[in-house]
Protein backbone atom coordinates (compact mmCIF):
# COMPACT_ATOMS: atom_id res chain seq x y z
CA UNK A 1 0.00 0.00 0.00
CA UNK A 2 1.44 3.50 -0.91
CA UNK A 3 0.07 6.42 0.52
CA UNK A 4 -0.02 10.02 -0.66
CA UNK A 5 1.43 13.00 1.81
CA UNK A 6 -1.50 14.84 2.49
CA UNK A 7 -1.70 18.53 2.61
CA UNK A 8 -1.21 19.86 6.03
CA UNK A 9 -0.65 23.70 7.19
CA UNK A 10 0.12 24.60 10.65
CA UNK A 11 -0.85 28.04 12.55
CA UNK A 12 0.14 29.75 15.56
CA UNK A 13 -2.27 31.77 17.54
CA UNK A 14 -2.26 34.03 20.26
CA UNK A 15 -4.78 32.43 21.81
CA UNK A 16 -6.01 29.80 24.70
CA UNK A 17 -7.07 26.49 22.91
CA UNK A 18 -10.07 26.56 23.96
CA UNK A 19 -11.53 29.30 21.53
CA UNK A 20 -9.88 27.93 18.80
CA UNK A 21 -12.36 25.24 19.59
CA UNK A 22 -15.26 27.29 19.55
CA UNK A 23 -14.15 29.39 16.85
CA UNK A 24 -14.26 26.00 14.54
CA UNK A 25 -17.45 23.97 16.31
CA UNK A 26 -19.47 26.94 16.91
CA UNK A 27 -21.57 28.22 14.16
CA UNK A 28 -21.33 32.12 15.40
CA UNK A 29 -17.64 31.71 14.72
CA UNK A 30 -17.62 29.46 11.72
CA UNK A 31 -19.82 31.95 9.62
CA UNK A 32 -17.42 34.74 10.47
CA UNK A 33 -13.99 33.20 9.29
CA UNK A 34 -14.82 29.94 7.43
CA UNK A 35 -18.05 29.35 5.18
CA UNK A 36 -21.67 29.93 5.15
CA UNK A 37 -22.68 26.77 6.83
CA UNK A 38 -26.41 26.06 8.13
CA UNK A 39 -25.81 24.67 11.19
CA UNK A 40 -23.26 22.72 12.71
CA UNK A 41 -22.53 20.12 15.57
CA UNK A 42 -19.44 18.61 16.54
CA UNK A 43 -21.18 14.81 16.58
CA UNK A 44 -19.81 12.13 14.31
CA UNK A 45 -22.23 11.39 11.36
CA UNK A 46 -23.72 15.24 11.52
CA UNK A 47 -23.81 16.30 7.65
CA UNK A 48 -23.49 20.04 6.41
CA UNK A 49 -22.98 21.53 2.61
CA UNK A 50 -22.26 24.98 1.72
CA UNK A 51 -21.64 27.22 -1.78
CA UNK A 52 -18.34 28.24 -2.04
CA UNK A 53 -16.22 29.91 -4.73
CA UNK A 54 -12.46 29.17 -3.02
CA UNK A 55 -11.46 26.40 -5.37
CA UNK A 56 -12.60 27.41 -8.87
CA UNK A 57 -16.64 28.27 -9.82
CA UNK A 58 -19.07 28.13 -6.98
CA UNK A 59 -19.37 24.51 -6.26
CA UNK A 60 -21.87 22.80 -3.67
CA UNK A 61 -19.60 21.02 -0.66
CA UNK A 62 -20.71 18.12 0.98
CA UNK A 63 -19.53 17.04 4.28
CA UNK A 64 -20.06 14.90 7.16
CA UNK A 65 -18.26 14.86 10.54
CA UNK A 66 -15.91 11.83 11.17
CA UNK A 67 -14.72 11.87 14.43
CA UNK A 68 -14.45 14.52 17.43
CA UNK A 69 -12.23 14.66 20.39
CA UNK A 70 -13.62 18.04 22.32
CA UNK A 71 -11.41 20.63 22.34
CA UNK A 72 -8.43 18.81 20.18
CA UNK A 73 -10.04 17.17 17.04
CA UNK A 74 -12.62 17.55 14.28
CA UNK A 75 -12.55 15.63 11.31
CA UNK A 76 -15.17 16.00 8.68
CA UNK A 77 -15.13 14.56 4.96
CA UNK A 78 -15.16 16.65 2.11
CA UNK A 79 -16.64 16.39 -1.06
CA UNK A 80 -17.94 18.33 -4.15
CA UNK A 81 -21.17 17.41 -5.63
CA UNK A 82 -21.05 16.28 -9.16
CA UNK A 83 -16.91 15.22 -8.97
CA UNK A 84 -16.01 12.01 -8.24
CA UNK A 85 -13.45 12.09 -5.09
CA UNK A 86 -13.83 12.30 -1.82
CA UNK A 87 -11.37 13.96 0.94
CA UNK A 88 -11.14 14.56 4.39
CA UNK A 89 -10.42 17.58 6.24
CA UNK A 90 -8.94 16.84 10.47
CA UNK A 91 -7.95 20.44 12.77
CA UNK A 92 -6.26 19.34 15.85
CA UNK A 93 -5.54 21.79 18.73
CA UNK A 94 -2.42 21.64 20.24
CA UNK A 95 -2.10 23.60 23.51
CA UNK A 96 1.44 25.30 23.36
CA UNK A 97 0.98 27.84 26.62
CA UNK A 98 -2.00 29.62 28.31
CA UNK A 99 -2.37 31.74 25.32
CA UNK A 100 -0.93 30.00 22.65
CA UNK A 101 -2.30 27.11 20.47
CA UNK A 102 -0.98 25.91 17.36
CA UNK A 103 -3.49 24.31 15.07
CA UNK A 104 -2.91 21.94 12.32
CA UNK A 105 -4.93 21.34 9.32
CA UNK A 106 -4.78 18.59 7.54
CA UNK A 107 -6.25 18.18 4.32
CA UNK A 108 -6.20 14.12 2.84
CA UNK A 109 -7.28 13.10 -0.08
CA UNK A 110 -6.86 15.75 -2.65
CA UNK A 111 -5.16 13.32 -5.20
CA UNK A 112 -8.92 11.52 -5.37
CA UNK A 113 -10.72 14.53 -6.96
CA UNK A 114 -10.42 14.80 -11.17
CA UNK A 115 -8.21 16.92 -12.62
CA UNK A 116 -11.38 19.35 -13.96
CA UNK A 117 -12.28 20.30 -10.73
CA UNK A 118 -10.07 22.31 -10.82
CA UNK A 119 -9.63 24.73 -14.22
CA UNK A 120 -6.86 27.30 -13.96
CA UNK A 121 -8.52 30.40 -15.58
CA UNK A 122 -11.18 30.22 -12.85
CA UNK A 123 -8.97 29.28 -9.96
CA UNK A 124 -7.00 32.61 -10.61
CA UNK A 125 -10.19 34.76 -11.45
CA UNK A 126 -11.75 33.37 -7.52
CA UNK A 127 -8.40 33.82 -6.12
CA UNK A 128 -7.45 37.17 -6.94
CA UNK A 129 -11.28 38.27 -6.15
CA UNK A 130 -10.62 36.79 -2.76
CA UNK A 131 -6.99 38.15 -2.28
CA UNK A 132 -7.66 41.19 -3.38
CA UNK A 133 -10.95 42.11 -1.92
CA UNK A 134 -11.83 40.27 1.04
CA UNK A 135 -8.54 39.11 2.50
CA UNK A 136 -7.40 42.27 2.13
CA UNK A 137 -10.38 44.54 3.77
CA UNK A 138 -10.36 41.69 6.80
CA UNK A 139 -6.79 42.58 7.73
CA UNK A 140 -6.74 45.97 7.30
CA UNK A 141 -9.65 46.59 9.39
CA UNK A 142 -7.23 44.35 11.56
CA UNK A 143 -4.38 46.33 12.80
CA UNK A 144 -1.60 44.86 14.12
CA UNK A 145 0.24 41.65 13.76
CA UNK A 146 -1.41 38.60 14.77
CA UNK A 147 -0.99 35.71 13.23
CA UNK A 148 2.25 34.07 13.98
CA UNK A 149 2.85 31.97 10.78
CA UNK A 150 5.11 28.80 11.63
CA UNK B 1 -5.82 -2.42 -7.90
CA UNK B 2 -4.13 -1.12 -11.02
CA UNK B 3 -1.23 0.69 -10.12
CA UNK B 4 -1.44 4.45 -11.00
CA UNK B 5 1.46 6.13 -12.38
CA UNK B 6 1.53 10.25 -11.94
CA UNK B 7 3.20 12.31 -10.13
CA UNK B 8 1.35 11.64 -7.38
CA UNK B 9 2.28 8.18 -6.76
CA UNK B 10 5.85 9.41 -7.79
CA UNK B 11 5.82 11.03 -4.42
CA UNK B 12 4.12 8.98 -2.06
CA UNK B 13 7.63 7.35 -1.24
CA UNK B 14 9.92 9.40 0.82
CA UNK B 15 12.88 7.37 -0.58
CA UNK B 16 11.52 8.75 -3.75
CA UNK B 17 10.73 12.56 -2.63
CA UNK B 18 14.79 12.44 -1.68
CA UNK B 19 15.83 10.83 -5.41
CA UNK B 20 13.45 13.98 -6.71
CA UNK B 21 15.33 16.42 -4.07
CA UNK B 22 18.55 15.15 -4.74
CA UNK B 23 18.16 15.10 -8.79
CA UNK B 24 16.39 18.87 -8.36
CA UNK B 25 19.73 20.54 -8.82
CA UNK B 26 22.17 18.03 -11.17
CA UNK B 27 21.57 15.10 -13.19
CA UNK B 28 23.03 12.47 -11.53
CA UNK B 29 23.99 8.77 -12.32
CA UNK B 30 22.52 6.05 -10.83
CA UNK B 31 25.43 5.12 -8.84
CA UNK B 32 25.73 8.58 -7.13
CA UNK B 33 22.38 8.39 -6.13
CA UNK B 34 21.98 4.75 -4.99
CA UNK B 35 25.03 5.54 -2.88
CA UNK B 36 23.07 8.09 -0.63
CA UNK B 37 20.62 5.75 0.83
CA UNK B 38 20.72 2.70 2.83
CA UNK B 39 18.48 0.41 0.98
CA UNK B 40 20.28 -1.69 -1.70
CA UNK B 41 21.07 -0.48 -5.21
CA UNK B 42 18.01 -2.93 -6.72
CA UNK B 43 15.53 -0.90 -4.67
CA UNK B 44 16.65 2.50 -5.39
CA UNK B 45 16.68 1.04 -9.09
CA UNK B 46 13.26 0.25 -8.92
CA UNK B 47 12.04 3.74 -6.91
CA UNK B 48 13.74 5.29 -10.18
CA UNK B 49 12.00 2.94 -12.41
CA UNK B 50 8.55 4.38 -10.88
CA UNK B 51 9.77 7.84 -11.25
CA UNK B 52 10.48 6.93 -14.90
CA UNK B 53 6.87 6.02 -15.37
CA UNK B 54 5.66 8.50 -13.52
CA UNK B 55 7.53 10.97 -16.01
CA UNK B 56 9.19 12.74 -13.75
CA UNK B 57 12.80 11.50 -14.34
CA UNK B 58 14.31 10.65 -17.62
CA UNK B 59 17.01 8.38 -17.72
CA UNK B 60 20.08 9.04 -20.47
CA UNK B 61 22.70 6.60 -21.23
CA UNK B 62 25.69 8.09 -21.71
CA UNK B 63 28.73 5.49 -22.64
CA UNK B 64 28.51 3.22 -19.52
CA UNK B 65 26.97 5.72 -17.40
CA UNK B 66 23.02 6.36 -16.74
CA UNK B 67 21.86 9.57 -15.63
CA UNK B 68 18.91 10.74 -14.47
CA UNK B 69 17.59 13.79 -14.50
CA UNK B 70 14.21 15.76 -13.20
CA UNK B 71 11.16 16.78 -15.62
CA UNK B 72 10.80 20.21 -13.52
CA UNK B 73 7.25 20.60 -15.76
CA UNK B 74 5.92 17.32 -14.57
CA UNK B 75 6.97 18.18 -10.52
CA UNK B 76 4.95 21.64 -10.83
CA UNK B 77 2.19 19.11 -11.98
CA UNK B 78 1.37 18.29 -8.39
CA UNK B 79 2.27 21.89 -6.62
CA UNK B 80 -0.54 23.72 -9.51
CA UNK B 81 -2.96 20.68 -8.02
CA UNK B 82 -1.89 21.49 -4.65
CA UNK B 83 -1.86 25.20 -5.04
CA UNK B 84 -5.46 26.36 -4.98
CA UNK B 85 -5.96 24.27 -1.88
CA UNK B 86 -3.14 25.77 0.12
CA UNK B 87 -4.54 29.46 -1.05
CA UNK B 88 -7.85 28.00 0.14
CA UNK B 89 -6.83 26.86 3.62
CA UNK B 90 -4.19 29.82 4.05
CA UNK B 91 -6.73 32.40 3.50
CA UNK B 92 -9.66 30.58 5.82
CA UNK B 93 -6.55 30.30 8.57
CA UNK B 94 -5.99 34.29 8.32
CA UNK B 95 -9.58 34.95 8.76
CA UNK B 96 -9.71 32.38 11.87
CA UNK B 97 -6.59 34.46 13.64
CA UNK B 98 -8.67 37.59 13.19
CA UNK B 99 -12.08 35.99 14.76
CA UNK B 100 -9.64 35.02 17.51
CA UNK B 101 -8.53 38.05 18.24
CA UNK B 102 -11.64 39.53 18.36
CA UNK B 103 -12.80 36.88 20.80
CA UNK B 104 -9.68 37.70 22.78
CA UNK B 105 -10.73 41.30 22.90
CA UNK B 106 -14.29 40.43 24.17
CA UNK B 107 -13.15 37.86 27.07
CA UNK B 108 -10.24 41.12 28.19
CA UNK B 109 -12.98 43.71 27.85
CA UNK B 110 -15.55 41.88 30.10
CA UNK B 111 -12.77 40.86 33.31
CA UNK B 112 -12.40 44.73 32.72
CA UNK B 113 -15.94 45.22 33.77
Amino acid sequence: MTEIQPFIVERFYKAPARNVWRAITEIAFIREWYFNIPAFRPEPGFEFSFESKDCNEAKIHHCKVIEVVKGKKLSYSWKYEGYAGNSVVTFEIFEEGKNQTRLRLTHAGLETFPPDLLERKNIKEGWNWLIDTSLRNLLEQTPGKFIEHN
Amino acid sequence: METRRDVFQAIADPTRRKIINMLATTPQNLNAIAENFDVTRQAVSLHIKILTECGLIVIRQEGRERYCSIQPRKLAEVADWIEPFRKMWDTRLDRLGAVLRTMNKKSKSSKKK
